[in-house]
């Protein structure tokens, strides 16, 4: 079941001064199943904050159509379902943290003991303490928890998230993560914008990749695994051009830099031929790379489409080195 | 309800926490505590002066102080995205705009609560007479900065701080002088200029009726039945002009 369904979503915004329109978003299209983590991956100014504004109905799209639960957004039953961390999350200067989420658990109709007790649990997740300091002298990575705060405060179905992992610290990140990995455990869903690859990859399920207002693609675990299987990168040295030759069949491309060859195997299973080869013929292998594309890759190639056959070698990229 | 409330509640709190009501109560303190040193009069004067005073500063800070404190009241929240951790919960934009207006009414009520205690205490304290009509005079004042907060409200949910204030200001000193005005144009104006001080008349809040000053100070009789319609002339205005503040707000994107 989806839980959140996007469909052709289109939106335009009045340049300052003048009567004309940009469209940013050009049909924005996605889903996110339930028990998902699913990320939404773009530049800066891709269109994923209006995206999620449209979603939670603080934008009206020029036409399209967002589904929450299968029911149209909107509806104030479907919002109670919803927790929402907004991109630099502002609190209210004049509250304590306590008195905020009491604020924000009256708005969700909780109240009483059950609120108090669900405040300081957390509190406790998102490694705040609960202290009477009025929320304006908080730094910008415990804001970035207050805002967590809220947004799971009502034990929601669906967390919707913009850029959850700006302004926090290593462990703040890892925090975060834990918590979100936790509550997909459970079974919610979790759909979050952001632009820093390895959070994405390292704990989503999915990922939407927008760039100009277009999701390019939608990529999941799997498939980055499958496509990882298939190629293996070697750098050798010292061997005759014409050793391989009859290699053909098993290389995707072979390049020369002077006296080294970089040779882009088609398989894994064909490294131990190659291999082989270029030992017979009085060559080294300086390197063998296991051509692992990580999200990073996908997201540049997707982003530079005109590089789209060229490599971009990350830091990411599963590096087997084989000394000689 | 409950959310109402809760936006009220939060609401009251920061016009609390924020200066602008104890600065404004320190001013009507300072007015009221100066006509003691400024008067050598007659008792009788004197007591006389405080009241004039007293509920000139309660009616003028109440409505001076629903405007500043109004007008930056939604912009506020909008302006800091505070808004979006909360129009994202169950909450309808009704509900928002009304618990923002109670907010800001039970603010300036109890602002001036306070002051209308500083008066009696003075003229108490003075010997002098408190009279209904000086009562009557303050739930006047009350009426008239309920009816100014839902105008504040209503341009707030479309301007900026600044225009909200200027227009605010601008509809309190034409509703002040609306039935004069159109009494004037009645007397010695145009065709053209009766019908414009009377569509006036009939849009604008007619402020004048919650003026009953006059009649406190010097212990002239008021009616009952003013004061009851008045409540029900404030009580219709703001609803009308809270519903098209809603009307607007409703079809409100938050950038
Ligand atoms: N209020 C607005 N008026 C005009 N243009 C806007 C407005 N809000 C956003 N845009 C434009 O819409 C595009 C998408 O903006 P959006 O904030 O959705 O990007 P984003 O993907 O969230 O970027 P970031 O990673 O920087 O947060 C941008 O080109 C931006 O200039
Ligand atoms: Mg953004």
């Amino acid at each position: 079941m989806d839980v959140l369904r996007v469909e052709d979503l289109r939106k335009s915004f009045r340049h300052d001064m003048s009567l004309r329109r940009r469209e940013v978003l050009h049909g924005v299209s996605f889903e996110a199943i339930a028990g998902e983590i699913l990320g939404f991956l773009g530049p800066n100014g891709a269109g994923k904050t209006t995206t999620i504004k449209i979603i939670l109905g603080l934008l009206r799209a020029d036409s399209g159509d967002v589904r929450l639960f299968g029911r149209p957004a909107g509806e104030r039953a479907v919002r109670a379902r919803i927790g929402f961390l907004p991109e630099n999350p502002y609190v209210f200067p004049h509250l304590s943290l306590i008195e905020f989420l009491e604020f924000c658990g009256h708005m969700t109709g909780m109240r009483g003991t059950v609120l108090r007790a669900r405040i300081e649990e957390v509190i406790w997740m998102v490694g705040l303490e609960s202290s009477r300091a009025r929320l304006k002298t908080y730094s910008k990575g415990q804001l970035q928890r207050v805002g967590l705060a809220q947004a799971i405060l009502h034990d929601p179905e669906l967390l919707i998230l913009d850029e959850p992992f700006s302004g926090l610290d290593p462990l703040g990140r890892i925090k975060m993560r834990d918590i979100l990995v936790g509550l997909r455990n459970q079974g919610k869903t979790i759909f979050f914008s952001s632009h820093i690859l390895p959070d994405v990859e390292t704990m989503c399920d999915r990922t939407c990749i927008i760039r100009e207002g277009l999701i390019v693609r939608c990529v999941g675990i799997d498939d980055l695994i499958r496509i990882g299987e298939s190629r293996v990168e070697m750098i050798v040295r010292g061997c005759p051009p014409e050793c391989f030759d009859t290699l053909d069949d098993y290389l995707e491309s072979k390049n020369s830099t002077g006296d080294e060859f970089f040779l882009l195997v088609k398989k894994q299973d064909y490294v131990r031929t190659v291999v082989q080869v270029v030992y017979n013929s009085g060559g080294e292998i300086l390197k063998i790379v296991n051509q692992h594309p990580s999200l990073e890759e996908v997201f540049l190639n997707e982003m530079l489409s005109e590089f789209k056959q060229s490599r971009v070698k990350t830091p990411e990229e599963e590096h087997t080195f084989i000394g000689f | 309800m409950m959310r109402i409330a809760s936006i009220a509640h939060n609401t009251f709190r920061e016009s609390i926490r924020e200066r602008m009501l104890s600065i404004a109560l320190l001013f009507g303190f300072i007015l009221m505590v100066s006509t003691y040193a400024l008067s050598p009069l007659a008792v009788g004067a004197k007591q006389k002066i405080i009241m004039d005073v007293g509920l000139a500063a309660i009616s003028i800070l109440g409505v001076l102080t629903a405007v500043l404190l109004g007008s930056t009241l939604v912009h506020k929240e909008v302006d800091k995205k505070a808004i979006f951790m909360i129009l994202t919960r169950p909450i309808s934009r009704l509900e928002y705009l009304i618990g923002k207006y109670c907010g800001l009414v039970i603010a300036i009520v109890t602002m001036m609560a306070v002051m209308t205690g500083v008066m009696v205490v003075m003229i108490l304290s003075g010997r002098g007479q408190l009279t209904p009509a000086v009562f009557a005079a303050v739930y006047g004042a009350l009426l008239e900065t309920v009816v100014m907060g839902a105008v504040v409200i209503f341009f707030s949910t479309f301007t900026t701080p600044i225009l909200t204030m200027l227009f605010s200001l601008g509809i309190f000193v034409m509703g002040s002088l609306s039935n004069d005005l159109r009494i004037f144009a009645q007397r010695y104006g145009g065709e053209a200029m009766k019908l414009v001080t009377g569509v006036l008349y009939y849009l604008l809040p007619n402020l004048q009726v919650f003026n009953l000053r006059h009649e406190a100070v010097h212990d002239l009789h008021f009616r009952g039945i003013d004061l009851l319609n008045a409540s029900l002339y404030a009580a219709l205005y703001c609803s009308v002009i809270l519903f098209f503040s809603y009307m607007i707000f409703r079809r409100r994107e938050f950038l």
